[in-house]
C-alpha cells in the first residue's frame, strides 16, 4: 500500500490487513494465549475476550485458488468461503484454537460442516443467529450467546464472569469510539486519510489481539496528530455499502479513479463500530443479544429491516457529503442482491447517484471495474455540471 | 478544427474524424491482440479517408473503450458511457435512452433532455447477451451472424433459451437443433433471450423515448425486432453508423475540450 502515513501502528495495521497470521497475533501465541476463529459481525466477539482469547475473524486473504475447497463447495457458492476454506485446507488456520461458524449466511454455514468433516481444530461450534429483529430474536439470541459462553467455559477451562463480560464490552466500546475518531479524518473537504488506509485500520482490529490493538489504535491517532499531508483533487466523495469487504486493493482501485471513499457500511468498517454495546444493562449478556440483533446497523440478512438500513446509509452519505454511493456484491451473495436494487431506488429520490458493482473475494476484473467507477464519476461530474 | 476520438473494444477497434463539427473520416476493424496497434490501424484507415495524413495533425484526440488506457496519441480517455451517450444524443438529440450492446457487455444508459448522463445499468461480468453471446450462438447453428440478423430467419414461435451463461446456451441451442426445432425459430429465441435481458436491465434505469440501440449488435435486425416488442416502442434510427457512436462520442468530447482550452466555438 502506498501511503504518506508515518506511523509504526499503521505499518502494524498494513502488516494484518495483507496476511493471515500477523506478527501481534503470533506474539499471542508465542506468549501461550488461544485464539478463536470466528465468521461474520454477528458473533458477539467480546465473549472471546471475556475468556482471555483472541478473536480472529475468517479471511482468504493470500488464497491464489480453490482448488482444494472446491472438492466440498459448488462452483456457485460465493468466492468468500471458498477462499477462505481453502486457506484452511492449506494450513494456514493451523494456529486456531477454537472455531465459532454462524448461519450468516446458508455459504458461510456450509463452512462449519466441511470444516469439521476435514479439520481438526480442537472446539468448532455453531451459532443459530434469527432472522429477525424483535424481541423473541433478541431471546433467542440471549440463549444462544449463554449456550456458547458455557461450551467456551468447558473447553478452554475458564470461568466467564459477568463482570469478565462487562470489562471486556467496556474494551470493545472503547476501541469502536477510538475506531469512529479515525472515520472523523474523513470528514473534511481534504480527509487526512483515503478509504483504502481506513480499512487497513479496520481489518487490522479483527486480526490482532484487542488489548494490544486498542494500544496501538491510541498510538496511531496520537501519530495523526502530525499528519498534515491530506487528499485534494478528488473528482468525488464516495461511500461504500456492502457485505465482507477486507481487500484495501478494491478500494485502492476505485480511488485511483479519482474518487475518494469517506465512509461505508460494510463489515469490516462503520456497521462494526458506529454503535457501541448499550453498558446500562445489569445482565451483560442480554445487552450484547440487543446489540447484535437490534442495536447494531444490520445488514441484509436481517428480515424488514431494510428501512432502518437506508435511514443509516443516508445518515452517513449525509455526514460525510457524499456525491455518490457505490454498493459492492459479492457473486451469489443472496443478501445483497435485492438490497442494492432498493438502495439505487430509495437514494434516487434524494438525488444520490449509484453503482452497483458485482465482485469476486479475490479481485478479478480490474478493468471491468475500473470503466464502471469511470462511468460513474463522468456521471456524478456530468450531473454537477448540468445542474450549476 | 480537426479531432478524432477512438474507441477500442474487445471485438471491434472504431475510429472517428471530425472537422468544425462534421464527420470526415470513420473506421471500424476487427480489433487485434494489441489495443495500441489496432489503435494505429483504425486511426490510420480513417486518417486517410478524411484527406489527412497523420495524426500531428489532429488538434485534440479522446479515447474510450476497453482499450482506453494504452493509445499513446489520445489526450484523454472516457468511459463508453459517455462516449456512447455522446454520440447518440449528437445523432438524435431528442434520445433519453441509449442501449448499447457490445462485444463483450451491454449497457443501458438513461439521459436528460440535455444529453447529461442520469444514470446506466451494465451488464454483470459475463459474455451473456453481448456480442460474443452471438458469435458463439452463430457457430453453433452455423448461420453466421447475418443469419441470426436476417428479418426473414425471424420464427414466429421463439424457442425458451432459458440460459444466461454463453457456454451453456450454446449447449441448449446445440440440443434444440438435435431435437429438429426449426432454425428459424432457435434464431429468434436466441434474440428474444438477448432482448429479454436488455429489456430487465432497461427497467432498471426505466425506459424513456427516444429509445437507440448502438453498438455491434445493432445491427442485428432480429434483435432490433425483439427489442422493439419487449420494450413496445420503436427504436429511432441513427442517421451514422451505430457501431461508431461511442467512437463519435469521444470525437465531440475532444473538439468540446478543445473548445474550452482555445475559446474557439465549434460550428
Amino acid at each position: 500500500m502506498e501511503t504518506g502515513i508515518r506511523s509504526a501502528a499503521f505499518q502494524t495495521f498494513i502488516e494484518a490487513t495483507s496476511g493471515i497470521m500477523n506478527s501481534e497475533l503470533q506474539a499471542w501465541k508465542d506468549g501461550g494465549g488461544k485464539v478463536m476463529g470466528f465468521f461474520c459481525t454477528t458473533v458477539p466477539e467480546e465473549l472471546f475476550t471475556a475468556a482471555g482469547l483472541a478473536g480472529f475473524r475468517m479471511r482468504g486473504t493470500g488464497s491464489t485458488s480453490t482448488e482444494l475447497s472446491d472438492a466440498c463447495f459448488s462452483a456457485i457458492n460465493c468466492s468468500y468461503p471458498r477462499h477462505t476454506m481453502n486457506q484452511a485446507l492449506e494450513g494456514h488456520y493451523d494456529f486456531l484454537d477454537g472455531l465459532v461458524c454462524i448461519n450468516s449466511c446458508d455459504h458461510v454455514r456450509r463452512v462449519y460442516d466441511n470444516w469439521i468433516r476435514k479439520l481438526g481444530t480442537p472446539f468448532v461450534k455453531v451459532m443459530s443467529l434469527p432472522r429477525k429483529v424483535g424481541q423473541p430474536q433478541i431471546d433467542w439470541y440471549f440463549d444462544e450467546i449463554n449456550k456458547l459462553r458455557k461450551d467456551i467455559e468447558a473447553h478452554f477451562s475458564v470461568e466467564i464472569t459477568d463482570e469478565s463480560l462487562r470489562q471486556a464490552i467496556r474494551l470493545h466500546n472503547e476501541i469502536r469510539a477510538l475506531q469512529k475518531q479515525v472515520y472523523q479524518f474523513r470528514l473534511p473537504d481534504a480527509p487526512l486519510m483515503t478509504g483504502e488506509e481506513t480499512l487497513a485500520v479496520m481489518v487490522a482490529g479483527t486480526a490482532i489481539p484487542k488489548p494490544r490493538y486498542k494500544v496501538l489504535l491510541e498510538e496511531f491517532l496520537k501519530d495523526m496528530q502530525s499528519h498534515k499531508e491530506t487528499h485534494k483533487g478528488h473528482r468525488a466523495r464516495v461511500m461504500i455499502i456492502g457485505g465482507e469487504l477486507d481487500d484495501t486493493e478494491f478500494i485502492r482501485v476505485i480511488e485511483e479513479q479519482g474518487a475518494l471513499v469517506v465512509t461505508d457500511s460494510t463489515c469490516y468498517g462503520s456497521r462494526l463500530m458506529w454503535r457501541p454495546v448499550d453498558e446500562s444493562y445489569d445482565d451483560p449478556v442480554k445487552a450484547m443479544a440487543n446489540y447484535y440483533i437490534y442495536d447494531r446497523p444490520s445488514c441484509p440478512r436481517m428480515y424488514g429491516d431494510q428501512p432502518r438500513r437506508i435511514a443509516y446509509t443516508r445518515e452517513l452519505a449525509k455526514e460525510f457529503r457524499v456525491d455518490g454511493v457505490i454498493g459492492e456484491r459479492l457473486m451469489f451473495c443472496d443478501q445483497w442482491l435485492v438490497e442494492h436494487y432498493m438502495t439505487n431506488d430509495d437514494l434516487k429520490e434524494d438525488g444520490i447517484p449509484f453503482l452497483a458493482i458485482d465482485r469476486e473475494y479475490l479481485l478479478s476484473g480490474k478493468g471491468q471495474l475500473r470503466t464502471r467507477v469511470q462511468a460513474f464519476l463522468e456521471t456524478i461530474e456530468g450531473l454537477r455540471s448540468e445542474q450549476s | 478544427m480537426v479531432v478524432a476520438g477512438v474507441d477500442i473494444g474487445s471485438a471491434t477497434g472504431k475510429a472517428v474524424i471530425m472537422i468544425d463539427g462534421r464527420i470526415v473520416g470513420t473506421s471500424v476493424l476487427v480489433s487485434t491482440a494489441h489495443p495500441a496497434k489496432t489503435a494505429e490501424i483504425v486511426m490510420g484507415q480513417a486518417l486517410e479517408q478524411a484527406g489527412l495524413s497523420s495524426v500531428d495533425q489532429l488538434k485534440h484526440v479522446v479515447c474510450t473503450g476497453y482499450g482506453r488506457l494504452n493509445i499513446p496519441y489520445a489526450k484523454e480517455n472516457l468511459s463508453e458511457i459517455s462516449c456512447h451517450a455522446k454520440g447518440a444524443h449528437w445523432m438524435v438529440p431528442s434520445v433519453r435512452t441509449v442501449i448499447d450492446v457490445g462485444g463483450q457487455d451491454c449497457k443501458v444508459i438513461s439521459l436528460s433532455p440535455k444529453g447529461t448522463v442520469l444514470e446506466f445499468k451494465m451488464n454483470d461480468r459475463c459474455a451473456a447477451g453481448t456480442g460474443r453471446f452471438f458469435e458463439a450462438m452463430a457457430r453453433a447453428l452455423c448461420c453466421g451472424l447475418e443469419g441470426l440478423s436476417d428479418p426473414a430467419n425471424q420464427g414466429d414461435n421463439p424457442c425458451a433459451i432459458s440460459n444466461q451463461c454463453s457456454v451453456f446456451a450454446e449447449s441448449e441451442v446445440v440440443t434444440l437443433v438435435n431435437e429438429g426445432i426449426e432454425l428459424e425459430n432457435i434464431i429468434s429465441g436466441i434474440n428474444v433471450s438477448v432482448a429479454s435481458r436488455l429489456t430487465s436491465m432497461s427497467r432498471r434505469v426505466g425506459i424513456i423515448n427516444d429509445v437507440v440501440l448502438t453498438g455491434g449488435c445493432s445491427k442485428n435486425q432480429g434483435l432490433i425486432m425483439a427489442l422493439e416488442t419487449k420494450i413496445k416502442t420503436k427504436l429511432i434510427a441513427l442517421p451514422h453508423d451505430p457501431q461508431i457512436a461511442g467512437a463519435l462520442g469521444a470525437a465531440i468530447f475532444a473538439a468540446e475540450r478543445l473548445e474550452a482550452e482555445t475559446g474557439n466555438k465549434c460550428p
